[in-house]
């Protein structure tokens, strides 16, 4: 039995004017717990604006090798009588070390993943597009703006978790340039 | 402020600092024993947080007493520490940790939503920054207390028993100190029996709502914060031990 839970996808927003982005993956039993967990994980940095959070199984993904190589996945059938409904996309646009994650580009309404990425296909922009993934609003849970104060403002004052907050930083700094102990006025 | 309502406050101020650092440093013994590493990094990063309150506590009480904190947290023998029984009992279980962490976090909820208040300008001021975590910290406990208590014949087990354990040590929190009645008096801090009924009002229908049963008893454990039990002594020995191979005025 696999005793592992399953895998969320992470995305967090760091300022008003970047998109949503991948910031890597944490396990949980479910989506509200998958939040906490991202917060806990990856909000130690204090700019965070808004998190979500959806099962990795939930992420249809291309690459765009992918793409150029196989064009059967278009013939996937919707499920009769699924709805039309929104689904989010992303894009990895670079391959330089800020650029590794896929980032959220928009929104498409389909009736499949299959169906989403053709429309996101068509509707975004192929310049430097490195990886698509879809996946269907409704498994993303994404925290509320109330919720700010309380899971990312506190990170802030958390000077603490900063390495230049301890002084043994300058002090080990010292002792491998050679210098002696210097005790008292370094603050 | 006269030296009698001074001394009342440092007292204050060392019981809540007290309460942070034991449970926080019982809360960091799960460090990378946790069940999974997502809980690990939580809990974690809880116990850092008790800390950092215990520390804001500290400094504050610094202010009138003029003592320095890691001189208070390391040289002092556990006949001196202020603590509730309740943040020195061994971690135990996950269920027990989780559920001692929720029961003081809903009792800090409950104090600091008055606290924020207080006539003491200072300590209002430290409230409010202490606040905004543990509604985090509350998130978290009561999304797991939900979890566990409603989970399987096992989790809601182990759950109920922690909770049968705690619940007398937990209302503890509410006992008033000696000199409290002066601040309360002045606005300093809230009257004990309204934040233990705003406590009550947050926990009882929640934990029956998690599929538990809130034990009946009304008596705390302990009536005085200078009655401690074994487990406190040997979690100092640990906690003071490297502190105290060199003297308390060498920087680390």
């Amino acid at each position: 039995m696999d005793t592992q839970w399953s895998r969320y996808e992470v995305f967090e927003k760091e300022r008003l004017d970047w998109p949503h982005r991948n910031a890597g993956s944490v396990h949980a039993p479910d989506g509200e717990m998958a939040l906490l967990n991202a917060r806990d994980v990856f909000v130690r940095r204090p700019s965070c604006l808004s998190l979500w959070v959806v099962p990795s199984d939930q992420v249809f993904s291309k690459t765009a090798q992918e793409l150029a190589e196989d064009d059967s996945w278009r013939n996937a059938p919707a499920q009769a009588g699924a709805p039309l409904e929104k689904y989010l996309a992303f894009q990895k646009q670079g391959q330089r070390a800020g650029e590794t994650f896929v980032i959220h580009v928009g929104e498409v309404e389909a009736r499949s993943p299959a169906e989403a990425m053709s429309r996101a296909l068509e509707t975004f922009s192929h310049d430097n597009a490195f990886v698509w993934w879809v996946c269907p609003d409704r498994a993303v849970t994404k925290s509320d703006a109330e919720d700010a104060a309380s899971m990312f403002e506190p990170a802030r004052s958390k000077v603490y978790r900063q390495p230049n907050f301890y002084r043994v930083l300058t002090q080990m700094q010292q002792f491998k340039a050679g210098l002696a102990f210097i005790g008292e006025d370094e603050e | 402020m006269t030296p009698d309502v001074e001394r009342a406050i440092a007292a204050q101020l060392l019981a809540m600092a007290d309460d942070e650092l034991i449970l926080g440093h019982r809360d960091s013994e799960w460090t990378g024993h946790g069940p999974i590493l997502e809980e690990d990094i939580a809990l974690s990063n809880i116990a850092q947080d008790e800390l950092g309150h215990a520390i804001l506590w500290h400094n504050l009480r610094k202010e009138i007493t003029g003592d320095e904190p890691d001189v208070v947290v390391f040289w002092r023998d556990a006949q001196a520490y202020r603590n509730v029984q309740m943040v020195e009992l061994p971690k135990g279980d996950y269920a027990f940790t989780i559920m001692r962490q929720y029961l003081f976090d809903a009792a800090e909820m409950a104090r600091l939503a008055q606290l924020v208040e207080s006539r003491y300008q200072p300590m209002a001021e430290v409230a409010a920054k202490i606040r905004t975590e543990e509604i985090y910290h509350t998130r978290h406990t009561s999304t797991w207390i939900k979890r566990l208590g409603l989970g399987t014949e096992e989790s809601h087990r182990r759950t109920q028993t922690a909770l049968d354990e705690l619940w007398a040590y937990a209302l503890q929190l509410f006992v008033p100190l000696p000199e409290e009645a002066a601040l309360v008096a002045k606005g300093v801090v809230p009257e004990a029996g309204e934040v233990q009924a705003a406590w009550e009002d947050m926990v009882v229908p929640f934990l029956k709502h998690a599929g538990l049963i809130v034990p009946r008893t009304r008596h705390p454990i302990a009536m005085s914060r200078e009655q401690h039990t074994e487990h406190l002594t040997a979690l100092l020995a640990e906690m003071q031990e490297v502190a105290r191979l060199e003297s308390p005025e060498v920087r680390w």
